[in-house]
């Protein structure tokens, strides 16, 4: 009986009903029709302890970071910067979206906020230049998946939330992907605009006196990823910790620096912070309380055993795993996606003697490429609302990107060593 | 009859002592309630993950059994802190004497029947981990004035804090998933966990290197129950439970003696360094912790009571112990 | 149907005003946090004096930000979700299924709010907190956990009675008097999610 929350909560969800609520609805209805309103209470009592945490509070906070740092005009130096060194490549206004994506992946933990950011930005930029919209939302979207794969990340956070693992570990292992996902979209981009006559020409290259100003202008808003992982690695504070140091030093470049933020801004700033957070970790709670249904229904030992049925091979099974990941990305945010299939599927991986880190990039990319899928892509949803563009058209102008994307997934899942090779240097594995 | 489903939970994983106690009380439960009691184990944080929100559940019944420590129940029992005091039992013997043949067990279970309005039952007081130790990064520890100026973690609950400074340290609150990183990375310097806890983090890949038996408190694993579900079965089957939780109890006496043979050769083989203070330095260690039990006595509800309850049962176990021992000897 | 218009504006005036201050609150919680855990980095990297407090404030915070906030996300059209098929269907189904769900999510909203009441009443609303203190003509008292269980209840009748509102303006948008409600601004972008 219990077990039927299952499909319930994906018809909910396809139906129309937010995430949040679907989450809490399925199980509860089922608790309910089953006598079982005793249990309703271990629903409440996980969302709430499950939003009671203090590494989760990294979320706000990278979350305000970012939003200090796009009001203080640091997205549009880091978009001048990218500009400098590939805005003449083929596809250059294109180039520069993906390059301005790597880098504002370095201070903000979010794709959403990369998408709004960023596509508010240059988007228009683009359709000035001459691309369509529809390419120019879809790079846009594709590219900002990299924001939560190079560190910070809210999704990492989410991760190590649930499966105790190391922020910091995951933090590291995030950054080859995240370059890789980016010099992959690069390639393509250049592929699509050689085959095709409807690109703007070549842009001239920009001086060596135009590029040094570029990055002197870049310079502050660049070292924040030197601040956050060097104070981790350094031994000055914990990844939480380090979330409000670069809030800190966001306000600080913004208010002092670059002077384009003011005091006045702030209550705006933090407000915008505190909106999106309160909706992530609703949805956390939310998630946990979930989960916790999936417990008592026994539905995690089912489903480890099915896994195990299919094959022995971990190779096999990480393919087999990739595809389900990918699916339900379709579906689902990769937050509660996360919090709901982690503790199921991370113990069989660990078990067959993938690292508990790999495994974790493998799920967090995989799940982070599916916000750029239809139907429930969030990103795509913003590149929409920020482009005008309708999500049915992004989502097929994306193909392209998405395929380099989900080679990369492949890349990282047989190659250990992509997702691996920096924490260890670190000694964190 | 229906069978009556008991929900088990402990936030602790298969290799942990609480799920050898729980395998052993099921499968005790089980076999001799002739399936009338089935026991239903989640094991990790599936059903509840903080201590605060375990009790609730244990409370309102929508968890039946859960396993905490004595920091865990502070929130909602400060008095069980005694456990967190330092040095007061001296050994497994002793502890374990304690815990099965003095009224302490009972007079906790009153207490929290009663702070709880009759809902959590206190079934027994087990072991999670052995006893626990200092470990640091930096140094060796051989008596109390090396730990000045260490920052220590330690859990955020008043005793284990207030020892910490006691002993010249600075008490630093860190999350436990946090903890690995912040000693990796010099963040804290050190913390006080059972060996098989540390080893199971892998806290000496950490840097966590120096270890000093200075075996400073019991972990204690207090079972509770939900207290209507207990009453609530006759006599044959409350008999099975209790049986149940005293095989637990010796379960979870023997399971970290037996783990932490394996998990000290491995601290060592990885270059761990190993230190048993001498008699005196214990001493020393013994005396610079004296403002705790001030501390205890002045400031938890209850605790000078506690505390000297606590004196009692163990100088009720000494004198058993030793009258054992030396009949055992003759 | 005229009643229901004056029902959902006069709610949603009501609403309004509550969530405003809410906002107030949820900006100073947040900028709070920032400062808790600087405060905490600072005593201990730098002061060498580690503070017990700071981290369990500043969740104490977070929570009441949440609690406080995400009632104006909702009211927003920041929840999001799956829109293809109420936009699919015919207008008018489209609108049922939108009420439908709307008052699927006033269900869930109501019975959390029901069981946050009797949690923060009951047996571990009395526990302490483990590290916060505030000041009593004693002296200082440890904080029990139902002033921080309170935030999400708080939270819960919000959200219930921006359900509440919404629920009354999809009835009236379906008798066709869409027209004569009050805007309420969107804001889709900001609440999307930390993805
Ligand atoms: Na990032
Ligand atoms: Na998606």
């Amino acid at each position: 009986m219990l077990v039927w929350f299952l499909p319930l909560f994906l018809v909910l969800l396809m139906v129309g009903l937010p995430v949040f609520f679907a989450l809490l609805a399925s199980p509860g209805l089922m608790l309910w029709l089953g006598g079982q309103e005793r249990d309703l209470v271990l629903l409440y009592r996980n969302m709430y302890n499950g939003m009671d945490s203090f590494p989760l509070m990294a979320i706000p906070f990278f979350m305000l970071a970012g939003e200090m740092m796009n009001r203080g005009g640091i997205t549009l130096r880091l978009v001048e910067f990218a500009q400098a060194c590939v805005g003449h490549f083929r596809a250059g206004l294109a180039q520069v979206n993906i390059l301005s994506s790597m880098l504002f992946a370095g201070l903000s933990g979010s794709a959403v906020a990369d998408t709004s950011a960023l596509g508010s930005m240059l988007i228009p930029a683009m359709e000035r230049e001459g691309y369509t919209r529809k390419f120019a939302a879809a790079v846009t979207a594709a590219s900002s998946v990299i924001g939560p794969i190079i560190p910070p990340s809210g999704i990492m956070i989410i991760y190590a939330y649930v499966m105790e693992e190391s922020v910091a570990a995951l933090f590291l292992a995030g950054i080859v992907p995240g370059v890789l996902v980016g010099l992959g979209l690069m390639v393509v981009t250049n592929l699509i605009a050689r085959r095709s006559e409807e690109f703007p020409p070549l842009k001239p290259r920009i001086g060596w006196a135009g590029k040094g100003r570029a990055s002197l202008k870049a310079f502050f808003p660049l070292m924040t990823p030197v601040i956050i992982l060097g104070g981790i690695l350094g031994g000055a504070f914990t990844p939480t910790e380090a979330s409000a140091i670069a809030v800190a030093y966001a306000a600080i470049v913004s208010l002092f620096i670059l002077r384009e933020m003011t005091v006045k801004d702030l209550p705006d700033v933090l407000l915008r912070a505190a909106i999106a957070s309160s909706v992530v970790l609703l949805l956390v709670g939310a998630a946990m309380s979930f989960k916790t249904v999936v417990a008592l229904s026994h539905a995690p030992e089912a489903l480890a055993a099915f896994i195990l049925s299919l094959s022995e091979n971990p190779l096999i099974l990480l393919l087999l795993i990739n595809l389900l990941l990918f699916i339900i990305g379709m579906f689902l945010d990769a937050g509660p996606a996360i919090i709901i299939l982690g503790p199921i599927l991370g113990p069989i991986f660990t078990d067959l003697g993938v690292d508990p880190v790999h495994f974790a990039i493998i799920m967090s990319v995989n799940l982070t490429v599916g916000l750029a899928t239809p139907p429930m892509g969030l990103v795509l949803f913003v590149a929409s609302s920020v482009s005008g563009e309708r999500v049915e058209t992004i989502a097929k102008a994306i193909l392209p990107f998405l395929a380099v994307e989900v080679f990369v997934i492949g890349l990282i899942t047989y190659v250990p060593a992509i997702s691996l090779a920096v924490p260890t240097f670190f000694g964190f594995l | 009859q229906d069978t009556i489903t008991l929900r088990a939970t402990a936030n602790s994983n298969e290799n942990d002592e609480d799920y050898d106690g729980l395998v052993v009380f099921k499968n005790y439960v089980e076999n001799a309630s002739n399936g009338a009691i089935e026991v239903e184990m989640f094991i990790g944080t599936q059903l509840c993950s903080a201590p605060d929100e375990c009790i609730q559940g244990v409370a309102d019944g929508t968890i039946d059994i859960y396993i905490s420590t004595s920091s865990g129940l502070a929130n909602a029992f400060p008095y069980v802190q005694i456990f967190d005091l330092p040095y007061l039992m001296s050994d497994d013997r002793i502890a374990e004497e304690v815990l099965t043949s003095t009224g302490l067990t009972d007079d906790l279970r009153r207490r929290i029947l009663s702070d709880s309005g009759d809902t959590v039952r206190l079934m027994t007081i087990g072991n999670t981990g052995g006893w626990r130790n200092f470990a640091n990064t930096e140094r060796r520890l051989a008596e109390p004035g090396d730990l000045a100026g260490l920052k220590i973690r330690t859990v955020v609950a008043d005793l284990p804090q207030e020892l910490v400074r006691a002993l010249g340290a600075s008490p630093t609150p860190i999350a436990w998933p946090e903890l690995f990183t912040s000693l990796q990375t010099g963040v804290v310097e050190g913390s006080k966990n059972g060996i098989t806890d540390i080893m199971g983090m892998k806290f000496p890949d950490a840097g966590l290197q120096y270890m000093t038996l200075d075996g400073h408190a019991y972990m204690g694993a207090l079972w509770i129950m939900n207290n209507e579900r207990f009453m609530g079965m006759d006599d044959d089957l409350k008999r099975v439970v209790v049986d149940g939780f005293s095989a637990l109890q010796q379960a979870t006496f023997a399971s970290p003696k037996r783990k932490s043979i394996e998990a000290y050769e491995e601290f060592v083989s990885g270059g761990g360094d190993l230190y048993v203070p001498t008699p005196e330095q214990k001493q020393a260690f013994q005396d610079a912790a004296a403002p705790v039990y001030d501390w205890f006595a002045a400031n938890v509800d209850g605790g000078e009571e506690m505390l000297q309850n606590f004196r009692d049962a163990i100088a009720q176990a000494e004198e058993s112990v030793n009258a054992r021992r030396s009949a055992e000897m003759e | 149907m005229g009643g229901v218009v004056a029902i959902a504006r006069a709610l949603g005036a009501v609403n309004a005003a509550l969530l405003a201050v809410g906002r107030w609150l949820g900006i100073a919680a947040i900028g709070a946090m920032v400062i808790a855990i600087l405060v905490q980095v600072f005593w201990r990297y730098v002061l060498n004096d580690p503070l017990p407090w700071p981290e369990e404030a500043a969740r104490f915070l977070m929570l009441w930000m949440t609690g406080l906030v995400a009632p104006t996300a909702f009211r927003r059209g920041g929840f999001v979700a799956i829109d293809m098929v109420q936009l699919a269907l015919p207008r008018l189904i489209g609108g049922l299924l939108t009420l439908v769900l709307l008052g699927l999510s006033l269900l869930v909203l109501v019975t959390a709010a029901r069981i946050g009441w009797a949690e923060v009443t009951g047996f571990s609303g009395r526990f302490a907190t483990s590290s916060l203190y505030y000041p009593t003509a004693e002296g200082w008292e440890k904080m029990p956990r139902s002033w921080m269980m309170g935030s999400i209840l708080v939270g819960m009748v919000l959200l219930s009675a921006v359900a509440a509102e919404l629920i009354l303006r999809q009835i009236a948008i379906l008798g066709g008097r869409g027209d004569d409600l009050p805007e309420i601004p969107m804001a889709v972008d900001i609440a999307a999610g930390a993805e």
